[in-house]
């Protein structure tokens, strides 16, 4: 394949990645590409030795490599060419990628549409200002998932976890399983940051110590960690006085947040959410420069990687029609709206001719609302959490309701009753 | 692993011959290093840490040239006049060692008509002392919004001094020590100063890897100047460890500012600034405290006043811009007046032992004050005939994120591994890292202080693997011996699995 007759380029060969490659491939485009800058693809499903993926997707229960290995084998049944080990370094406004590789070296090339899939990184300390000293043995949760799983190192045996995100959690049942103590999960608001099934499955069932409300003040140890303060915090968040005790530790790990990779997609003019910090999307997963488009969590973070996969195929599926000529029209439709305790919805605007599927959060836990697509549909729900991502597939006879001359509709999360 | 260059050692406990033995690595160490290395003269540096400036240096705001501040800096003090001497030489130096170097003026904000009366005053002595160079101008409101859009409103205009430049003093003192090695200079990293003993015509200096006789002492020691010095009676001064706290933010915002920018909050001394650094990012530093040394501990009031202090000075941050945030120590001659005098001085009273520490600025008077230490060795004694052999050149690593499309292509054909990226935020490729670890990186702040591997915005989440697995392959080590930054700061205490099989070791 030459570099100049590229349809479709995905940059990132994470789950969003693979799937967007092989969805435009199957939608029709002829030479689609991966850039991967790591050695294989996958990227972070590697990674993840834990069970719970594709539940939904394949109606399996099967391990992050697991998940890779059926798209790795999808990727190239389809025909997609990898471009194992480049990375891509620019994207211009006009589509050229600038990109090394240390088998194929420097290239330039302007594929007819690109995918960005870059996921997203972890927020590490400096980003979370946690005073102390600068010892060995802080590490983001991912980054100790890889030692321990890919390089085969144990960071360390005893152990404190700040934030209770789902790695975090899925961390600490890993490290008790290495032999490691985990002597506490520590998280500042006053429920978990992850999903309730990883509450359940990694610390109740290893017994491990939870505090919610409670932060870390103070890291202890000039070379290595020795320790860390921990203290309750009031609802402010600023640690109450008195309430300050001191854990022994040699690692503390971070689990707080994940910040959607988008360094890239900025080199190419792609408008960014201050929300949820990923490219403002259409229904066709379009960003604002047209024929780029995005999927996964470099959108929005994702908790299940089941969404990644669906909604990196739609990005896949027109990215695919835009470089066979089609245009998509940029930015046209219907603006959604975070309403009520709606921190966000994705897609930023629909067509209102297709069926389209929402996802959003909530900015505040609450039980017993209902989410109302203004006034044409709506889903009850028992309890809602930031944590857990919502879903609402509207068809297009819902959206046919709308009228015509709507511009605009909002997303509102409402008590029972409550209206 | 190897901790330094001990090869002149052979063995531990050998004993070692030198005629001038610099204590510190820091960039005053390195700097006198390789003034000396410019004559015949047998030198040996030795310092705690297992790489040069991880003391003062890598605290500094990066700032360089910024003598024409001339409320702080008075002609009476032997600093001002280290560090006005320093301004026509520092870029030179930069351009000679290959550090990164880019002059961007400052800016200092007025914001009353008290501070008006006070800048006029300093603006009058910067005319009277600094004749030769560029003066100040002043600027008015508009202007200073035109060129500063995102500086704050609240200021009735500023003074503008062309001069200050910023730098990278942890590669300047890196760079000066590898062009002091090349120039025949023994440099002992990872060896502590223990104790001194006083012989007729020599010191014997007992270290943690051997001893060392030698006839001179240039003690540049930073934070532990006056300790090393209190070892042979040397301690005629007094500094205080005052603790500064930077706050670095993304390379995203790097350009929201464009000048060094400062202010006085109330009483002399207590400035705050935020500037940009020569690598992309700003920095900004709150009022210096007085503080117990050694503690590089950061506090979350630091981190506040940081906080604060950024957006008085540029009201647009958010705080998720915040990458990093750091702390370190400036040993203050005379605390309590907040100016600045500095220790550049052959003892009193015992023969051939120089102090040599500046207190602030130090990199800014580096090049100047060192030249006044060979002075004083010289007077001392020691004979300083210049080497023929003397080559004052250096080469930087190359920086694949700053070359051009044409440097980059021909990086990657004459090496592949340039075309491997492993710092995604920083664009860092494994030619660089395998580069560093040839040139001395020893540990992952080494890699990171020659490379900026792990410096971006996710810190090290993403290739700190990879640089530890690049570590134990160059190095030929065990992935779990590999540390952040020397001695016990192991990063991967055991393998995976090893706490299972019962038997474990403690960590070293």
């Amino acid at each position: 394949m030459n570099l100049h007759e590229i349809d479709v380029a995905v940059i990132g060969s994470g789950p969003a990645g693979m799937a967007a490659a092989v969805r435009a491939k199957e939608t029709g485009a002829k030479n689609v590409v991966i850039l991967e800058r790591a050695e294989e693809l996958g990227g972070l499903l590697h990674q993840c030795v834990h069970n719970g993926f594709g539940l939904f997707y394949f109606h399996e229960d099967l391990t992050g490599p697991e998940y890779a290995h059926r798209f790795i084998e999808k990727t190239m049944d389809a025909g997609v060419r990898p471009m194992l080990e480049t990375m891509a370094l620019n994207i211009s406004p006009d589509r050229e990628i600038t990109a090394v590789s240390n088998k194929n070296q420097f290239l330039k090339f302007r594929p007819e549409s690109i995918v960005l899939a870059m996921g997203c990184r972890e927020r590490s300390r400096g980003a979370l200002n946690i005073p102390g000293t600068r010892p060995a043995g802080v590490f983001t949760a991912g980054t100790a998932q890889r030692f321990i799983n890919v390089e085969g190192f144990l960071p360390g045996r005893q152990v404190v976890i700040l934030g209770s995100g789902d790695i975090g959690m899925i961390m600490a049942r890993r490290l008790t399983l290495e032999g490691a103590r985990v002597e506490a999960v520590v998280e500042v608001l006053p429920y978990v940051g992850g999903l309730i099934r990883n509450e359940v499955q990694c610390l109740h069932d290893f017994d491990i110590p939870l505090f919610l409300k409670h932060t870390v003040t103070n890291i202890y140890g000039e070379r290595r960690v020795e320790g860390v303060r921990v203290a309750e915090v009031d609802s402010r968040m600023n640690p109450i006085g008195g309430t300050e005790r001191d854990i022994a530790c040699d690692t503390l790990l971070l689990s707080v947040g994940l910040i959607p990779e988008n360094e890239l997609s900025l080199t190419a003019g792609v408008e960014l959410d201050p929300v949820t910090g990923g490219p403002f999307v259409d229904g066709a997963r379009q960003t604002t420069v047209p024929g780029i488009f995005a999927g996964g969590n470099v959108v929005h973070v994702h908790d299940l990687v089941d969404n990644v996969t669906w909604e990196s195929e739609i990005a896949g599926e027109s990215a695919a029609r835009f470089a066979m000529g089609e245009r998509i029209p940029a930015w046209a439709g219907i603006k959604l709206k975070a309403g009520r305790n709606i921190r966000y919805v994705v897609p930023h605007t629909i067509s209102g001719n297709e069926d389209v599927t929402l996802y959003m959060r909530v900015r505040e836990p609450e039980q017993n609302v209902r989410i109302n697509v203004g006034d044409i549909a709506g889903k009850s729900e028992l309890i809602v959490k930031p944590s857990s991502m919502l879903k609402i597939e509207l068809t297009s006879e819902q959206l046919k309701k709308l009228g015509k001359n709507v511009t605009e509709v909002v997303i509102d999360c409402q008590k029972w009753g409550g209206k | 692993m190897p901790e330094g260059d001990h090869s002149a050692f052979g063995e531990l406990n050998m004993k070692l011959d030198t005629e001038v033995l610099i204590i510190g690595g820091g960039i005053l160490g390195t700097s006198v290093a390789r003034e000396l290395s410019r004559y015949r003269v047998d030198t040996t540096l030795v310092e705690r840490e297992v790489d040069f400036g991880w003391g003062s240096t890598k605290a500094s705001a990066t700032v360089v040239c910024q003598g024409g501040d001339c409320l702080e800096f008075r002609k009476e003090y032997r600093n001002s006049r280290f560090v006005w001497d320093s301004i026509p030489l520092m870029e030179p130096l930069c351009r000679e060692l290959d550090v990164p170097f880019k002059r961007i003026g400052s800016l200092s904000l007025i914001r009353n008509n008290n501070e008006l009366v006070k800048y006029q005053k300093m603006k009058n002595l910067a005319d009277k002392y600094l004749p030769d160079l560029e003066p100040h101008q002043w600027i008015d409101r508009d202007t200073l919004r035109r060129i500063e859009p995102h500086l704050t409103r609240d200021v009735i205009g500023a003074l503008y001094d062309p001069k200050p430049a910023v730098t990278d003093p942890v590669r300047l003192s890196i760079a000066l020590a590898e062009n002091a090695r090349e120039n025949g200079t023994n440099i002992m990293l990872g060896t502590e100063v223990v104790s001194i003993s006083r012989g007729t015509d020599s010191f014997e200096v007992q270290t943690t890897e051997g001893l060392i006789r030698t006839r001179f002492i240039v003690n540049a020691a930073g934070v532990y100047v006056d300790k090393i010095a209190a070892m042979v009676d040397a301690d005629e001064f007094v500094v205080y460890p005052v603790k500064a706290w930077i706050g670095v933010l993304d390379k995203k915002v790097g350009d929201i500012i464009r000048h060094v920018v400062t202010a006085r909050p109330s009483r002399p001394g207590e400035l705050i600034f935020v500037n940009p650094t020569v690598h992309g990012n700003i920095f900004f530093g709150i009022p210096l405290q007085l503080n117990k040394r050694g503690d590089y501990s950061s506090t979350r009031r630091m981190s506040q006043a940081g906080f604060a202090t950024i957006r008085s000075l540029v009201p647009d941050v958010s705080e998720k811009d915040i990458i990093n945030s750091f702390a370190g120590y400036i040993m203050y001659r005379n605390y309590e007046l907040g100016w600045h005098e500095c220790v550049v001085a052959a003892s009193r009273k015992i023969p051939r032992f120089i102090n040599f520490c500046i207190g602030f600025p130090g990199v800014s008077a580096a090049p100047a004050a060192s030249k006044e230490v060979i002075r004083l060795l010289s007077s001392e004694g020691l004979q300083t005939v210049e080497k023929e052999s003397f080559k004052a050149s250096g080469r930087a690593i190359p920086d694949f994120s700053e070359a051009s499309d044409e440097e980059k292509k021909k990086l990657i054909q004459k090496d592949s591994r340039y075309g491997h990226v492993v710092c995604r935020c920083e664009t860092v490729t494994e030619g660089e890292i395998v580069e560093a670890i040839k040139r001395g990186a020893t540990t992952m702040d080494g890699v990171k202080y020659r490379t900026r591997a792990g410096m971006g915005r996710c810190q090290g989440g993403f290739c700190s693997p990879r640089v530890a697995r690049i570590l134990a392959r160059e190095l030929n080590v065990p992935e779990e011996q590999v540390t952040k930054k020397g001695k016990t700061s192991r990063l991967l205490l055991y393998k995976s699995k090893e706490l299972l099989e019962g038997a474990v070791n403690e960590p070293a």
